[in-house]
């Protein structure tokens, strides 16, 4: 069932069992998972069916710290949420990911990656991917022209990727939400406030307004915030109602460590030998490319070095020639008309050309000698990296975000690591050099103005049996608060080095079940 | 230096050190980096490494500390030590490198490099 909240007469009421806040990849997947369940769900979506730029400048906010991308253009707000533009990568977090690293502050998942396996497993369909195989040696089983490079796996390992169309999940699971009649999907419906009781244990409500002026209700006996790490902190903030410093946050730990993924052009590497050289395996041809593999640092040098997980994807190119970081290669423009392109139906070239480095525009060489090296790293997570509220409204009424996104020494030491580790593999094995960018030679504490992430925002609201550690427990129940959970990649309390959609929808899956054994 | 007396050092240091072929200075002159990276490229290498390793500034001076850095299977004539491409590859093994130009390098390339860029000079 759906529902514009705009066409209810004002101060409606909207009740069910459970209460899904935000339709994007974790609150659809949910919603998904109770469909034909004799409960009922009210799947609260602030945007509509389609991109509409007044809802997406509910998004806009302050940028204090590190330069970044434009808010309103990083998230997507409306059903299907950032799906709407999002390239498809998907790969699993490592199994050090979730381990407490005496090298690395305030990491440590409160579950083990052994633990999420099923739910990864499920979460593959839904993502229209392949099978739930992420060896570089099952896809070579597959196509025997697939080899990864000669790396000693105490080093380094191929790490693989797989790609979804990408599954735009307002578009693909539409009629199944639409159509399910115990979920009912109010679109333009913008959550505001959480209510919570006297004693702040429970959330008895949530203020719903439009942005015509009407304002609603919603009950129901568990309610999930799954509308990205920006906007899940901004919320639990707002709601000061009863608690001055926001619900959930009686810690002062809600928007705090904040996470991005480093996507920035990093090194160079040449082939000595480009004819005997196999680099399919780490080929992308976008739309076409099932997986590929990116070159990963191992578990144990990442501990005998003391620094962060990192991947480099290469990227077929000259030597010397520039190269755009992630934010540049896409701004909000070309983001735009990106998915105009593919709304209507793809015709002609895609507007990204425009954006792509000169060697791209040359037929691809039949052997490659040099590739540029683009860097996937995770970032530490940092106290100070953090989302608050700014003194500037929304059209709702609602505070506006103000964004710090800060980046420590360890962040550029373990990227500068990571090459020269690399560098010295390449060397050893005969496959060639890697050349570091000049950014990455500078100190440990500057970061260049094309500094990038790849639009993954995670943590805010990260996950720890400690309540002082974190603001949920590894069921993604808010501490303190005993019907009130949040999805999504804001509770990752660190980020690995993997793309984090798959891992989001796992976690949803897993989310789904707990609440449904609690049904 | 001119080319001429570079081959009358390389000359004599080979007859005097009754070197392999392979560690004469001619040949080290001639690092593996050159058909990778360019002449160019090796030759900025090379005089970086000169600027930050003053000591070894001077041809001997490089070549001793090439020959000084070989395994000892490499130093008894009758044995077929390993060859430059071999020191070179153990050297990234042991983690040997030195970073110049933003290059990740072995240090008995950069070495080599150093060497190609006096000639080159």
């Amino acid at each position: 069932m759906h529902i514009d909240a705009r066409t209810l007469p004002n101060g409606s009421v909207l009740e069910a069992d459970l209460c899904i806040v935000g339709a994007g990849a974790a609150g659809i997947s949910m919603a998904l998972e109770w469909i034909g369940s004799p409960r009922t769900v009210l799947l609260l979506e602030g945007g509509g069916l389609e991109y509409e730029p007044a809802m997406q400048d509910l998004y806009r906010g302050e940028i204090v710290g590190l330069p970044y991308y434009p808010l309103q253009a990083a998230r997507l707000h409306y059903f299907g949420g950032t799906t709407g533009h999002w390239a498809g990568f998907c790969s699993t977090l490592d199994p050090i990911d979730f381990d407490k690293r005496d090298w690395v502050p305030h990491s440590g998942w409160p579950l083990r990656r052994e633990e999420l396996d099923p739910f990864y497993a499920r979460a593959q369909p839904l993502l229209e991917l392949g099978p739930y195989e992420y060896a570089a040696g099952d896809w070579q089983r597959r196509d025997p022209t697939l080899v990864p490079l000669p790396l000693d796996p105490r080093v380094m390992w191929t790490k693989m990727w797989q790609f979804s169309p990408p599954t735009r999940f307002g578009a693909r699971y539409r009629d199944a939400v639409i159509g399910a009649r115990n979920v009912h999907l109010y679109t333009h419906a913008n959550v505001c406030e959480l209510e919570a009781n006297e004693s702040l244990g429970a959330i008895e409500g949530l203020r719903v307004r439009t942005l015509d002026g009407k304002e609603h209700s919603a009950r129901a006996r568990y309610y999930v915030l799954a509308c990205c790490s920006i906007q899940n902190a901004r919320l639990l903030l707002a709601s000061n109602r009863r608690a001055t410093a926001g619900l959930g946050n009686g810690n002062d730990l809600v928007g705090r460590y904040f996470m991005e993924h480093l996507e920035i052009p990093s090194a160079e590497l040449v082939l000595a030998k480009p004819q005997s050289t196999k680099t399919k395996m780490y080929m992308l041809d976008y739309g076409t490319t099932k997986a590929r593999g990116e070159l990963s640092l191992s578990a144990q040098a990442q501990k005998e070095h003391q620094i962060l997980n990192g991947t480099s994807s290469l990227e077929v190119g000259a030597l010397g020639e520039p190269v755009k970081s992630t934010f540049q290669f896409l701004p909000p423009d070309m983001i735009r008309q990106m998915m105009a392109w593919e709304k209507s139906g793809k015709k002609g070239p895609p507007p990204l050309i425009a954006s792509l480095p000169p060697s791209a525009m040359a037929p691809p060489p039949t052997s490659p000698r040099v590739f540029h090296l683009m860097t996937r790293q995770e970032q530490a997570p940092n106290p100070n990296s953090r989302v608050t509220l700014s003194t500037e409204k929304d059209a709702m009424g609602m505070p506006r975000v103000r964004f710090d996104w800060q980046l420590t020494e360890l962040d550029k030491r373990s990227i500068r690591t990571y090459y020269k580790l690399l560098g010295q593999e390449m060397g050893r094995t005969g496959v060639g050099r890697i050349q570091m960018r000049d950014w990455l030679l500078s100190d440990d504490r500057t970061w260049p103005s094309f500094i990038s992430g790849g639009w993954h925002h995670m943590g805010t609201t990260r996950m720890n049996d400690d309540p002082k550690q974190g603001v949920v427990d590894a069921n993604c129940r808010v501490h303190g608060i005993g019907n009130l959970y949040v999805a999504g990649a804001a509770t990752y309390p660190t980020a690995g080095s993997a793309n984090p959609t798959l891992t989001v929808v796992a976690l949803s899956l897993r989310l789904s079940d707990h609440l449904q054994s609690k049904a | 230096m001119d080319r001429r007396q570079f081959l009358a050092v390389t000359a004599t240091s080979a007859l005097v050190a009754g070197l392999p072929a392979a560690f004469n200075l001619h040949a080290l002159a001639q690092p593996d980096l050159l058909p990778i990276l360019g002449p160019e490229a090796v030759r900025e290498i090379g005089l970086r490494y000169r600027e930050l390793m003053p000591a070894e500034n001077q041809m001997r001076a490089l070549h001793a500390v090439i020959l000084a850095a070989r395994p000892w299977s490499a130093r008894v004539p009758w044995l077929a030590g390993p060859s430059i491409g071999a020191m070179v590859a153990e050297d990234f093994a042991a983690g040997r490198t030195i970073v110049l130009q933003g290059w990740v390098l072995s240090t008995t390339e950069a070495r080599q490099s150093a060497l190609y860029s006096m000639l080159a000079d």
